[in-house]
């Protein structure tokens, strides 16, 4: 991941705050939003349009990216999709309009989720927290959930897999190499490869593959999904899984995922 | 299977293509059929009377008292017609058909004396010859019939395949495709082109309407959210007083408004659709009470293990009734499974009588109640009801209370 942690940052007692890149036109949501995420202990700092946000996602400062979709110049879609041909930082989208037209837009440009405004600071910041999750956990933090899945899967697997080759059995449950035909991850450093050629996913991406990965040749149901991956209750939308799925058929092979229909996904061994 | 049911399909245009051409068919046969029945007889009546006149004619003129033994010299022996018309004219023939079984030709001369000569011919060689000429009039104008009629029906069948793309496609544009289409535009220059090019027109002016619809109700979206949403946000920073909490509150009751109107909005345009899956209705349910933190008590009667439905939609219904229930009726509200049949009732004064004769209609709540909700949580109910498929129907319980009655569809309905 392009980006440390905050909370592992090197030789802070107290952890730096953690940055969110607001890009909003609305002066009033502009600055409430960044007034109320500083409440809760964010740093903000925000663009009124798309070209200024690229510029400041440049200088690299940011955590987080919180976009609106609706920019003057450079919309939020675009910006999102100029974001995602180099980086896989996390980008959560903001949407007034709330249609298929912005939401899936949005997906498809490579954004890890979405609200819908108006959207209550709490609601905001919950998405914000479980999308930090996902970017931000490492191989050595054990205990956040995504650990605790991984270190269940690799034992798993090892029982059943004919596919699977544990990498470096010095460090057996907490490192393991899974291999899908050409596909191979590396649940310990956290990289994904094709055929030899390293794979950049975007954090909700790796995390869903991981997920997959876990359950090898299991059905998944978009509920089930939503909730591991995203940490939605029982209202998330299934677009989200579905858009992701499709960025991740593009990034690891189409075939790698099968759809099941009136089900969800399976992951081919 | 289908397929052969279809080709059995006896009011299908094709059968009825098929009868027509078989009527035709039929009618010619019959009308030819009769020339040549009748033209045969007429021959064979002429060839008959000239044999029996030969015959007639050689006895009279030989002295073989063989050839004389046929002539009948009787009257009395003769058929009266032929008796009247020999002496009338001199000589008479007459074709008698009596004897079913063996036709005779009779033809007699009145000789110089005046007496009366005759002699028959049996003419049952000849009848045996145009009886097999009927039978096989008949059996070839059944055979060709036989191969033409099937032959006209799947010749009917090229323009009903067309046909029955048009009524695909119309029922596909019903079901919510608006990308779907004919495409035979300009390849044939008949009716089921024009058809075809009719749908495709239509369903490409509705298309446009639809979506202009949906821009337009994206855009008030977007408009009226945005300052909402810094509203929303701008309202949490207030410091915490009296004053801020009438803001709060205030600034809820629009948030809810726009939404409502907004769901209304896109419910009208037609573009909301279910993700129906299975799920536990009692579980839902009450998931669903449970989330509105308003008081109900839920019973379960014999609820089917999994019904399929759209939660979120169910949920949207549930919390608007018993919110409804809540603000309009009074307590306790009970709400009631019976199989895919969910009741809600209260124990307030019942729905007003506008709403049990239109249903609910935007803004109109019973004047006692103006002032407090809007009056489109049960709009909302009923469109969201319609996208799942379901019925909401609004009745009043005979001990007062108002009754919502929303009836899933069986799931074995949406298995077949």
């Amino acid at each position: 991941m392009s980006h440390a942690a905050p909370a592992v940052g090197p030789g802070a007692s107290t952890p730096a705050p953690v940055t969110i890149l607001l890009v909003e036109d609305d002066e009033v949501i502009r600055r409430s939003v960044a007034m109320a995420l500083e409440r809760y202990g964010y740093h903000v700092i925000a663009a009124g349009d798309g070209l200024t946000g690229l510029e400041l996602f440049r200088e690299g400062r940011h955590d987080l990216l919180l976009l609106d979709v609706m920019l003057p110049g450079l919309d939020g879609i675009g910006l999102c999709r100029r974001i995602r041909e180099t980086g896989t930082d996390p980008i959560l989208m903001m949407s007034a309009r709330g249609d298929a037209l912005d939401v899936v837009s949005g997906l498809e440009a490579g954004a890890d989720d979405y609200v819908v405004k108006p959207v209550d600071t709490a609601v905001l910041v919950a998405r914000i927290r479980s999308l930090l999750r996902r970017a931000t956990f490492t191989p050595t933090a054990a205990g956040t959930g995504g650990r605790a899945d991984q270190a269940g899967s690799p034992g798993r697997l090892d029982q059943s897999g004919q596919h699977i080759q544990s990498g470096e059995s010095g460090q057996g449950q907490q490192h393991a190499r899974l291999v899908f035909g050409e596909l191979a991850i590396d649940t310990g450093g956290l990289e994904v490869s094709l055929s030899g050629e390293p794979v950049a996913l975007a954090p909700t991406e790796l995390r869903l593959l991981l997920e997959f990965a876990a359950n090898p040749g299991i059905v998944l149901d978009r509920q089930t999904l939503l909730r591991n991956v995203w940490d939605y209750g029982w209202d998330g939308d299934t677009r989200v899984v579905d858009l992701c799925v499709q960025r991740l058929r593009k990034k690891i092979g189409a075939e790698r995922i099968e759809t099941v229909r009136g089900f969800g996904y399976k992951l081919r061994r | 299977m289908g397929t052969v049911r279809s080709l059995l399909h006896w009011r299908s245009l094709r059968w009825k293509i098929a009868l027509l051409v078989a009527v035709a068919c039929g009618a010619i046969a019959l009308t030819v059929g009769l020339l040549v029945h009748r033209s045969t007889y007429e021959r064979s009546v002429n060839d008959g009377a000239a044999r029996a006149f030969s015959v007639l004619d050689t006895a009279l003129g030989s002295t073989n008292p063989d050839d004389a033994s046929g002539l009948v010299h009787d009257p009395a022996q003769m058929p009266p017609e032929l008796v009247r018309e020999a002496r009338a004219h001199g000589e008479a023939h007459v074709f008698d058909e009596s004897n079913q079984y063996r036709p005779e030709m009779w033809a007699s001369r009145k000789l110089p004396d005046g007496q009366l000569v005759a002699v028959s011919v049996d003419m049952t060689p000849d009848q045996l010859s145009r009886a097999a000429l009927d039978r096989h009039m008949w059996k070839y104008s059944l055979l060709v019939l036989a191969v033409v009629v099937p032959l006209s029906a799947l010749a009917a069948e090229l323009p009903n395949r067309r046909l029955r793309r048009v009524a695909r496609t119309a029922r596909r544009i019903e079901t919510g495709d608006l990308d779907a289409r004919t495409r035979m535009r300009g390849r044939t220059g008949d009716e089921v082109a024009e058809i075809s090019v009719t749908v495709d027109s239509m369903a490409d002016s509705l298309r446009d309407r639809l979506l202009s619809e949906q821009r337009f109700t994206a855009d008030v979206a977007h408009e009226l959210r945005t300052p909402l949403m810094g509203l929303v946000t701008s309202a949490e920073l207030l410091p915490e007083s009296e004053a801020t909490d009438l803001v709060r509150d205030r600034v809820q009751v629009l948030r809810t408004l726009v939404e409502d109107l907004l769901e209304i909005s896109r419910l009208d345009a037609g573009v909301e659709h279910a993700e129906p899956r299975p799920v536990v209705l009692a579980e839902v349910v009450r998931e669903s009470l449970a989330r509105t933190g308003l008081d109900a008590r839920l019973t379960v009667n014999n609820a089917p293990a999994a019904a399929e439905t759209d939660p979120r939609r169910l949920d949207r219904i549930l919390a608007n009734l018993v919110i409804n229930a809540h603000r309009h009726g009074s307590g306790p509200v009970e709400v009631t499974i019976e199989g895919t049949t969910v009741v809600v009732r209260d124990h307030g004064p019942g729905f007003p009588d506008s709403l049990l004769a239109e249903g609910p209609q935007r803004f109109r709540t019973g004047t006692a109640e103006r002032g407090r909700g809007h009056g489109l949580g049960l709009t909302v109910a009923s469109g969201q009801a319609r996208v799942i498929g379901a019925s909401l129907g609004f009745s009043n319980a005979a001990g007062g209370g108002a009754v919502a009655t929303l009836r899933l569809p069986s799931t074995d309905a949406t298995h077949t």
